[in-house]
């Protein structure tokens, strides 16, 4: 690691040193965030596989009863019907803030009754395969926020894993050496300033005598 | 706090039955479409989008540019007739991101 190009004098000697006290600081600091978010992380992906799980398999039943439904119905009648309905703002978005990352958090609201369309026309399999998905509505948001909350989590913990690395591979071992350098330099200059003298002391004595 | 709408967006037959419901829903003819809708997708109008899973390996790279920001949140379903599984890639993602590495998680068991 190359040390720092920095002035040779006491003046950059304790700066440096405080430096590397902050970035020491700074380092177990993010250290410890980095432990905590990654005990967050494995805690969610357990919990989001499962919930996963759970919520295709019901998602491949209500698709299902829609097969049925459109076999009885035939697919354009059951298109037809399934015109009715527009987008509505189905969901309150909020934030919350875990460990300094703010991930989404989502609040469905009521989801609008299904009607609007033919009784006569559809069959009754459709009403109960709109109700299927509509329970499932809930569950399909909180997947969705939760695998949310897992991408930002992951973003975040490689955003301060490289931090922790930089600070502890790259500066500090930087500031190390420079301050080791500089140590030796003034060590140096003392020594021979010291020589220095003794050598004038001896050649002033020797002109007295 | 803003409300936002629920997007859809996959073949007729997987989202149609997401529109009674309230849902925007884009029935696309074919999966390749979603890249031009993805603007108007991420535009903040939308707060959580649901992708079937061939839209999803359509536009990967579009979602996992969107993976660092709040809204909207993507989240891949299996589309009627597809082998499902993909979701679970998405996640493995993430992880590898987080980790550095993958790992083999073990089941929950239920």
């Amino acid at each position: 690691m190359p040390a720092l190009r920095v002035n040779p004098n006491r003046m950059e000697l304790l700066k440096l040193r405080r430096r590397r006290q902050v970035a020491q600081r700074g380092h177990k600091l993010l250290k410890d965030k980095l432990d905590e978010l990654m005990k967050e992380f494995l805690a969610r992906i357990g919990e989001s596989r499962s919930m996963r799980k759970k919520v295709e398999r019901e998602l491949f039943a209500a698709y299902g009863t829609f097969a049925i439904a459109r076999a009885e119905s035939g697919s354009a009648s059951l298109a037809a019907a399934l015109a009715s309905g527009h987008p509505q703002d189905l969901i309150e978005v909020s934030e919350r803030n875990v460990m300094s990352v703010r991930m989404p958090h989502f609040t469905l609201g009521e989801l609008p009754a299904p009607g609007g369309y033919s009784l006569v026309t559809t069959p009754i399999v459709l009403d109960s395969a709109l109700d299927g998905l509509a329970a499932l509505a809930p569950r399909l948001i909180e997947l969705a926020e939760r695998e949310k909350a897992i991408e930002l989590l992951a973003a975040e913990i490689e955003r301060t894993r490289r931090r922790v690395n930089a600070l502890e591979y790259v500066l500090i071992p930087q500031l190390d050496e420079t301050i080791r350098d500089i140590g030796m330099k003034l060590d140096e200059a003392e020594r021979s300033n010291l020589t220095r003298l003794m050598k004038v002391k001896e050649m002033i004595e020797a002109q007295q005598q | 706090m803003p409300a936002a709408k629920v997007a859809v967006v996959g073949d007729r037959s997987s989202v149609g039955g997401f529109r009674p419901l309230g849902f925007a829903v884009f029935a696309l003819a074919s999966p390749g479409e979603a890249r031009d809708l993805w603007p108007r997708l991420t535009s903040g109008e939308y707060g959580v989008v649901l992708v079937t899973e061939p839209v999803y390996e359509e536009i990967d790279d579009l979602v996992a540019e969107a993976a660092d920001t709040a809204v909207p949140a993507v989240t891949v379903i299996p589309g009627a007739g597809s082998a499902g599984g993909v979701g679970e890639k998405k996640l493995a993602r993430a992880i590898e991101r987080a980790l550095g590495t993958t790992v083999p998680i073990r089941e929950e068991e239920e």
